[in-house]
């Protein structure tokens, strides 16, 4: 039986109306594109470059003006497409006026947890997320860092299937960002989807299976990260149990057939600044 | 796509989780705090009035003071914490976060506007009481006082009707409520649907005119402006019964059901309304 993919976006066009002018800005042109289950997505590009209204459209916060996103093989403008979603927005903003467990138990309620485990569930998030000692203080009072664990733990609090994480590591201190991006990895071998946008390119590339990369609205690359960074006019080939002796005969023919014999990756963080550049250009 | 995931069902339970987290951040706004204790330091300088020695016509004092004060801060209030708490969740983003949850954006709205409601209707309680207490505490001591004002030395204020006239706010502020979420399913600033939401509180006062004018105006055009003002925007002026409650008369039951009736009638109007313009807004 196939799967429906976690997310699938058809043909998306956005268009915004600029206030006070007949004008309309694109802001996602003719995207298309398929999250699988079970895998870790990055999502990449500039600023403006469509990462957000799309992340929006897929939470039915905003409709398309063209194309169709399915969660779950559900219309996104459904709010039952949101049934399996975690989404932890960028620089969360949270009711200030609740306290850390207060939060949980409202988002809670609202995931549709059941009364009896809410109290557990808050109990193993706030633990999750390292918030134990911070629970009951109100959210008002909260550092960056602790407002991102804390967007965190809402995300998870219904145990959905897809998480929608923007920024994540966006104010988190070097070990809190390494934690964050050890829970990812952990949602992943629980067998759930993470939509994840980051700026933070090494992150990206050491966590995720897959990446699309944006600019102005467009797709402009999408693919594993294994395949983007493999260079177009080089190649790579892996020969396991050679002498060095051999390694060295290879390399040596190589450079004799005028071949330049070097690593074949480029780090995603220059595909994406040569894309980028690239962009800019046009 | 199963069956029970596409037809997502409209849940009362969501509404009411919405309406108890608004009334929690209500209560623990500086705001409401700030005007309950200024309509009860209003309600106590009633009693400064005591000097001039009114006898049973202080009562009547008190409870006009009242009543003003219940309608003027509860329409204050309504207008001010409904903008608050429906328009900063979009203000502050806060929106963004709930709505990704799966919820329907017209449980939203009526879980705001449940929760803002009940806020005005606290408030309106408390007032109640205290005015209570006020009109009970200067009757017992005008009653030592003055005996021969009260005739057979038996209690003039009906403490019944001063409940019933807090009812009649409560649907008052009802519509108010609903009219402020709808400016401020479309506002672009709080401070858009807290002007809209006086003006309407403005016209709405003075409806009884616009109607008085359409019976005397000759004109087509006028005639149908004044009908559709008359219809579109409550007539507030019919919540006005402080007058005759105030002390002695009472109103037949079929005027509080009419007025509930009338209140539930504009409410949901304008809540349907608000509900289908904020599924068309983009956050």
């Amino acid at each position: 039986m196939v799967m429906t993919p976690a997310i699938a976006i058809r043909g998306l066009t956005k268009d915004f109306r600029v206030s006070g002018s007949s004008k309309r800005l694109r802001a996602v042109d003719d995207l298309s594109l398929e999250i699988g289950r079970n895998s870790i997505y990055g999502l990449l590009g500039p600023n403006g470059s469509g990462k957000s209204t799309t992340i929006k459209i897929a939470l039915g916060l905003v409709q398309s003006s063209v194309g169709e996103c399915e969660i779950f093989g559900i219309p996104s403008i459904n709010p039952a497409a949101r049934t399996n979603v975690g989404y932890l927005p960028e620089a969360p903003y949270f009711q200030r006026f609740l306290t850390g467990r207060e939060l949980l138990k409202y988002f809670g309620s609202l995931s549709n947890v059941p009364k009896d485990k809410i109290q557990d569930r808050i109990d193993y998030l706030l633990n999750r997320v390292g918030l134990e000692d911070a629970g009951d203080r109100r959210v008002g009072g909260y550092s960056k860092g602790m407002l991102q664990r804390i967007g965190l733990a809402q995300a998870l609090v219904g145990d959905p299937e897809l998480l929608v994480l923007d920024e994540p590591t966006a104010g988190v201190d070097p070990v809190g960002a390494a934690e964050i991006a050890s829970l990812i990895l952990e949602l992943k071998k629980e067998g759930k989807t993470v939509l994840l946008c980051s700026h933070l390119l090494s992150q990206v590339e050491s966590d995720c299976d897959r990446v699309a990369i944006m600019g102005r609205g467009r797709l402009l690359m999408e693919g594993s990260v294994d395949t983007l960074t493999q260079k177009e006019d080089f190649s790579s080939m892996r020969i396991d149990q050679v002498s060095s002796e051999l390694r060295d005969s290879i390399e040596h023919l190589a450079k004799e057939h005028g071949g330049v014999v070097s690593s074949p990756s480029r780090s995603l963080e220059e595909l994406f600044l040569e894309l980028a550049k690239k962009k800019e250009e046009e | 796509m199963s069956e029970s995931a596409e037809r997502f069902s409209w849940s009362a339970s969501r509404v009411v989780t919405i309406g108890l987290n608004t009334f929690r951040e209500a209560v623990r706004m500086k705001l409401f705090i700030a005007m309950t204790i200024l309509a009860m330091c209003a309600l106590a300088s009633s009693f400064l009035f005591r000097e001039f020695n009114f006898g049973s016509s202080e009562l009547k004092f008190i409870a006009d003071f009242g009543f003003g004060g219940m309608t003027v801060f509860g329409s204050a209030l309504a207008v001010i914490v409904t903008a608050q708490l429906f328009y900063g969740e979009i203000e502050h983003r806060t929106a963004l976060t709930l709505l990704a949850k799966p919820i329907h954006r017209s449980e939203f709205v009526l879980g705001k506007f449940f929760g803002a409601w009940a806020t005005v209707a606290c408030f309106i309680g408390m007032l109640t009481v205290c005015l209570v207490f006020a009109l009970w505490f200067r009757e017992t001591s005008i009653l030592a006082e003055y005996p021969d004002e009260f005739e057979g030395g038996k209690r003039i204020v009906q403490y019944g009707e001063i409940v019933w006239f807090s009812v009649v706010q409560i649907f008052r502020i009802g519509i108010l409520c609903s009219v402020v979420i709808l400016f401020s399913t479309y506002a672009t600033s709080s401070l858009f649907a807290m002007v809209m939401g006086v003006l309407v509180w403005i016209v709405g006062q003075l409806q009884h005119i616009a109607i008085e004018a359409r019976g005397v105006v000759d004109s087509f055009i006028l005639k149908t402006v004044y009908a559709l003002a008359s219809f579109a925007l409550p007539n507030f002026h019919l919540f006005d019964v402080g007058e005759k409650l105030a002390l002695g008369e009472s109103l037949p039951s079929s005027v509080y059901f009419k007025l509930f009736a009338y209140a539930l009638l504009y409410a949901t109007f304008y809540l349907a309304v608000a509900s289908a313009s904020f599924n068309r807004r983009e956050l």
